[in-house]
């Protein structure tokens, strides 16, 4: 054989062993068992691993988050990505976050919602559910609950039902929240009686009565007593951001700041729910150049440690969770100036912040 | 034979322009009422913000000349940031001028003019300096950044890579680059807008080098308003090179 005819078989050889021979998925183990050292129990972040794809990055993610000295985690659980046809469920993704997460020593918080197609008409948001489906959100509450049995023990019912946009875009409906809230609770005790459910989390709002974007907060917190929300939920899951406002600013009902949260728990109490706590699972402040609701970096430091240590002092407040830890990608808008640590692990200057003091230094 | 053959590559080139713009709606219709809406958020100055109960800003001038060189009004429609790109996808207007950063992730849902503005980290030195020309020249130097801030992110990982890089961090971007100013350090890293704000304020540094990050503000139209974005991209390009676009830059910074 002449040698170039040598070279071309080879060639292809390679070729098609490189063609035939795909590489392994690189091996991703979940390590030692691992706790989280810090000065406060009660801190916690939102992390967005819905969309990570890359379970090394899962890890990581959750690593830099034992890391810094957080216990508590908000993480998003899509009932249509797990059942993306009625009684097909698909668990590997969730296994994954909540298994790494556990073995980094971190609680969980599983917010459910996010309709499946086949389960609203067609040319609807996933955040429609209308009730004749509300039983199959149920099932799919049931379904999440027993699976996760053992390694979930927090879910929180819904987001932001007050505001229209999460209410699919149609009036909101405090009763016909309850009614889902009710499905949902029951349907979560029947799966493990000892999980927590979480009514809300609530939108701070000063939405005047009528408008079609939502309603005020509170306005609605009272009408889901009302309708007999009391008996449907453990905790509520609240949302406090403080946009310019530190976080020792007063509530007021016509405010929009983070002690707004003292004013859902005048609600409960008058309702005759002190014995509940509140979990907030989305708070903080942004630190965007131009923004109008943004603050410097140096108040955005001082203010999320403030309301660590604010959630300290109140002892209703079970744990209280940074909006956001990180975003799997840029989302190129103010909402990266909310994380706490860039797309490529860097760490912000704040979460360094926050680490040294959940260090105690 | 030859002159045949252009005339009619010509005469294909202008149906096929005519016919492609006769597909975009859009285009036909801001032709036809003469009106071009423009949807942002007022809420990011100086590019739009509230004044006096009037939408103003550097992006608000930007879509009116626009608008003028395509001989169509502009029509505001403010619109939330989060709701920006849903908006448009509805129709509620035909593009977006609101300091939006180009987004690779969305390049299929939306298409994006050319860039007009680079709103990343920028290095800003004294005016007098000629040493430091970018990022490279600043060892053994002493770089000033607003504490907690993308430009302080940024300048700890360079301090990773040059050797003898000290910074300073200040409580604000404004203290940082009269740091600068007086001496106090030889460089500082801040965000583009408030470097050109405060060259235009108070002169006396100048930003040297590419911007070590970038944040491309640029306008999007739906992927079917070709016709649109080619007028309005046409139209970026002529204010850059007559000057337009510069003379904005000083008349908002």
């Amino acid at each position: 054989m002449k040698a170039p005819e040598k070279a071309v078989k080879l060639a292809l050889a390679i070729a098609l062993l490189l063609f035939t021979v795909r590489p392994s998925k690189p091996l991703v183990t979940l390590g030692p068992q691992q706790y989280v050292r810090t000065i406060n129990p009660k801190m916690g972040v939102h992390t967005r691993l819905t969309d990570e794809v890359e379970e090394w990055k899962i890890k990581r993610t959750l690593q830099m988050v034992r890391e810094m000295g957080a216990p508590w985690i908000v993480e998003y659980f899509p009932w249509a990505y797990y059942e993306p046809h009625k009684g097909r469920f698909d668990w590997s993704h969730p296994d994954a976050v909540v298994n790494h997460a556990l073995r980094q020593g971190l609680t969980v918080i599983a917010r459910l919602g996010f309709v499946p197609e086949w389960a609203r008409p067609e040319d609807t948001t996933s955040s429609y559910l209308d009730e004749e489906h509300y039983d199959d959100f149920g099932d799919f509450v049931y379904a999440f609950v027993e699976h996760f049995k053992g390694r979930v023990r927090y879910i929180i019912i819904w987001n932001e039902p007050n505001l229209s946009l999460e209410w699919g875009y149609r009036p909101v409906d405090p009763e016909s929240y309850v009614k889902l809230l009710r499905i949902a609770y029951r349907r979560a005790k029947e799966a493990d009686p000892e999980v927590q459910v979480l009514a809300g989390a609530l939108a701070p709002t000063l939405a005047p009565e009528g408008d079609p974007e939502g309603m005020n907060d509170l306005a609605y917190l009272q009408r889901m007593y009302d309708a007999g929300a009391g008996d449907y939920f453990d905790i509520l899951a609240a949302h406090a951001y403080g946009w310019r406002a530190p976080p020792d600013d007063p509530p007021a009902p016509d405010r929009i700041n983070f002690r707004r949260l003292e004013l859902l728990r005048e609600v409960m109490v008058r309702n005759g729910d002190a014995d509940k706590p509140i979990i907030v699972t989305e708070c903080g402040w942004n630190d965007h150049p131009r923004w109008t609701k943004a603050v410097r970096p140096a108040q955005r430091i001082a203010y999320t440690i403030r309301a660590y240590e604010m959630a300290l002092e109140w002892d209703w407040c079970q744990a209280l969770c940074v909006w956001a830890f990180r975003y799997p990608r840029p989302a190129r808008s103010y909402q990266d100036y909310f994380t706490l640590v860039t797309v490529d692990f860097t760490p912000k200057p704040i979460y360094l912040e926050l680490q040294r003091y959940a260090q105690g230094k | 034979m030859a002159g045949l053959a252009a005339v009619c590559l010509a005469a294909w080139w202008a149906f096929a322009r005519l016919g492609r713009e006769a597909e975009d709606e859009t285009w036909a219709r801001v032709r036809e009422e003469g009106v071009l809406r423009v949807g942002l958020d007022p809420s990011w100055p100086p590019f739009e913000y509230v004044e006096d109960g009037q939408i103003v800003g550097f992006d608000v001038d930007l879509a009116r000349e626009i608008g003028r060189r395509l001989g169509v009004e502009v029509v505001l429609v403010n619109v939330g940031f989060d709701a920006l790109y849903d908006a448009l996808q509805v129709g509620r207007f035909d593009a977006i001028v609101s300091a939006l950063p180009y987004d690779p992730a969305r390049t299929k849902d939306v298409a994006y003019s050319i860039s007009y503005f680079n709103a990343g980290q920028a290095l800003v030195v004294r005016a007098d300096e000629g040493q430091i020309k970018g990022a490279k020249d600043l060892a053994g130097r002493r770089l000033g950044v607003e504490w907690g801030s993308e430009g302080d992110a940024q300048a700890r990982k360079l301090q990773k890579k040059i050797k003898g890089l000290t910074l300073r961090p200040y409580m604000a971007t404004e203290e940082a680059l009269q740091a600068l100013k007086s001496g106090e350090v030889d460089a500082a890293l801040v965000d583009a807008v408030s470097a050109l704000q405060f060259m235009g304020r108070e002169g006396g540094v100048k930003i040297v080098g590419h911007p070590l990050t970038d944040e491309l503000y640029v306008i999007a139209v739906r992927p079917e308003s070709h016709a649109l974005l080619r007028a309005i991209n046409e139209a970026l390009a002529e204010m850059r090179e007559d000057g337009t676009l510069a003379r904005l830059r000083e008349q908002w910074f």
